[in-house]
């Protein structure tokens, strides 16, 4: 089978999002070991879209029938993780919000208090 | 003495009036209003209460802290925590406090347990829900309480300067109890009435508070 437009497609994919994670580390909005981790994970995309045999070497290892159950069960793993990650960061971030907003309230009645 | 009675209110216009009048003798009442839609805010005023207003909605968690805050700022010697639904009798308020002001302890917490008879607590809600809560808590806090996520309490100024409520909805019963235990607060019951209008917080709200218990043990 034909896998070359995909493999096409994928690649040009993956080189995009890492040109985007590229110029976010150089912003200094992702850190080191984030940048490191992605450029591993997509580095392990590429490797399962052009090399498709490795994943069944891996799979193999891990006992697991074929390689692209092991892309499956991987991704779902990794999609599990990062959503893990998003609840986290957006439970943090409700709590500045409250901070702000219980910020404003004390700061509104100091002032009308002091007028 | 300053005493402040904390309001947290969600759009309790119908209710406020009442319960404010009902809890003036007892203390400054302390409105905090959770970005209600309706005049809240208003009404609360008129009554004759200070307003704090968050601007948009928190969670009942969160106006008391904001409540806590501003008492503690203020000097208040000691704080109850009172609903804005009617659920609790502020002529109840007294006993609560007394406990703080004669130095016997920092937190008073109100049970219902201790009162059943006159709290008519719903069947279900008693034994599929608040029983078991109450057993849960006890065992994983280590506390002997008799009762669980009851929302009427006073806390000494001591308390105040030691408790800081993270949890913003509806969790923040269990995280002051945990944090009384870390601060090695003394504490005690008091039997107090509760006032079924509505039914409260079902299995789903029971729920979402073990969720947001959870992560805030692995968000910190």
């Amino acid at each position: 089978m034909n896998y070359l437009p995909l493999q096409i497609i994928v690649s040009l994919f993956v080189i995009l999002v890492v040109f985007r994670q590229l110029k976010k580390y150089r912003d200094n909005t992702l850190k080191i070991s984030e940048f490191v981790s992605w450029l591993l994970l997509w580095a392990f995309v590429l490797v399962a879209f052009w090399l498709p045999q490795s994943t069944s070497y891996l799979a193999d290892i891990f006992g697991i029938g074929r390689g692209v159950d092991l892309a499956v069960y991987s991704s779902v793993l990794v999609i599990f993780y990062l959503i893990f990650r998003v609840y986290l960061k957006l439970d943090r971030q409700q709590k500045e919000i409250t901070k702000i907003i219980r910020h404003l309230a004390l700061n509104e009645k100091e002032n009308n208090q002091e007028k | 003495m300053i005493i402040y009675i904390i309001i947290p209110c969600y759009n309790e216009a119908n209710h406020l009036a009442k319960v404010i009048e009902s809890a003036k003798p007892y203390g400054q009442v302390l409105v905090v209003d959770d970005g209600s839609n309706d005049n809240s805010a208003e009404v609360a005023i008129t009554s004759g209460a200070i307003v704090l207003k968050h601007f948009i909605n928190r969670g009942q968690g969160a106006a008391l802290e904001t409540g806590d805050r501003f008492a503690y700022n203020n000097g208040a010697e000691a704080v109850v925590h009172f609903d804005a639904d009617g659920q609790h009798l502020a002529m109840e308020i007294p006993s609560l406090l007394e406990p703080i002001l004669t130095c016997e302890v920092d937190v008073v917490f109100g049970s219902r347990f201790l009162k059943d008879k006159i709290s008519q607590i719903p069947w279900f809600k008693k034994w599929l829900i608040l029983k078991p809560a109450v057993i849960f808590q006890n065992y994983l806090l280590k506390v002997k309480l008799t009762d669980a996520h009851n929302g009427f309490r006073a806390l000494s100024k001591n308390a105040l300067s030691k408790i800081f409520i993270t949890q913003d909805g509806m969790a923040h019963p269990s995280e002051i109890i945990e944090a009384v235990k870390k601060a090695n607060l003394k504490y005690k019951e008091v039997p107090v009435t509760i006032l079924y209008n509505e039914f409260g917080q079902g299995f789903r709200g029971g729920f979402k508070i073990l969720k947001d218990l959870f992560f805030s043990k692995i968000n910190k």
